[in-house]
């Protein structure tokens, strides 16, 4: 039971979060602890951190578009999942926003610039503003069959610049790096040490991110209530003005 | 190297900043649903 809670937190949330604790601790050791490369000093360090944060973002807006098709589909449809989109979009904001933020500092590290227009970091700046034009819609007040309605739409047409925005490196020239798992040129593929950094950030970032989730569903789960009890407060209030003294 | 700490400074000091705010306001509205 919501309403009976002194917080968002529960067994679940201790768990999630303390496995995030230790692999966000896990992540920043190994990541600060790799080896400087030739051809990148010591800022190479940052692919513990930079590639996590930029999937966690990929995660949120996967989330909001496929919470929002399932509001969408009739035989699915409960105020939860428009809720977790809303949540999930939330969160993303704040993970594309760090995504740009340690990308920048790695451009600025790296390219000697701090912003390029290039196809990937225009891409990122794009998924940012989509991400805040979507939490923006959301608080656009009107009837919630309706917000829920044109918001999983939106939800669902933002996550086309994911697939866009991933395989840019490879559709344009950019300045920005190529992927660095599975690349096609035999033996360019990037040091195991890096790599497992990497993917242990993707861990880290993935459990951050799941955190964060069911506390901010909780919470909006907590303000749909709060919301219905001020509608029907208000509600019995001009029910009781309207009967004659 | 200190864009390095940058890079990891800016990332932790926002999501921990953010997570406080998440559990403080969870609390604060489940107190006010009593």
């Amino acid at each position: 039971m919501e309403e009976t809670r002194r917080s968002t937190g529960s067994a679940l949330t201790f768990s999630l979060g303390l496995a995030a604790l230790v692999s966000v601790v896990a992540t920043v050791a190994l990541g600060l602890a790799l080896p400087s490369t030739v051809e990148q000093s010591d800022f190479s360090r940052l692919i513990a951190i930079h590639p996590g944060v930029a999937w966690a973002s990929y995660v949120a807006f996967g989330v909001t578009a496929l919470a929002g098709a399932l509001w969408l589909w009739p035989r699915t449809r409960r105020t939860d999942w428009d809720l977790l989109a809303g949540a999930s979009a939330e969160v993303g904001v704040v993970f594309t926003g760090l995504t740009l933020a340690t990308g920048s500092i790695w451009g600025r590290a790296s390219w000697g610039v701090w912003w390029a227009w290039d196809a990937r970091l225009t891409l990122s700046a794009l998924m940012f503003t989509l991400l805040l034009g979507y939490c923006a819609l959301r608080r656009v007040p009107g009837d919630p069959d309706a917000v829920a309605r044109r918001s999983a739409i939106t939800g669902l047409l933002a996550v086309l610049v994911v697939p866009v925005n991933h395989f840019a490196v490879e559709w344009w020239r950019t300045l920005h790096q190529g992927r660095s798992l599975l690349q096609d040129i035999p033996g360019n593929d990037v040091d195991g040490k890096f790599i497992f950094a990497m993917t242990l950030g993707f861990v880290a970032m993935t459990l951050v991110y799941a955190w964060l989730v069911v506390h901010r569903l909780r919470i909006a789960r907590l303000e749909a209530g709060i919301d219905a009890d001020d509608l029907d407060a208000a509600i019995e209030a001009r029910r009781r003005e309207a009967v004659p003294a | 190297m200190s864009y390095v700490w940058a890079g990891y400074g800016v990332t932790l000091v926002t999501l921990a900043a953010y997570s406080v705010h998440l559990v403080r306001r969870g609390r604060q509205l489940a107190r006010s649903r009593k």
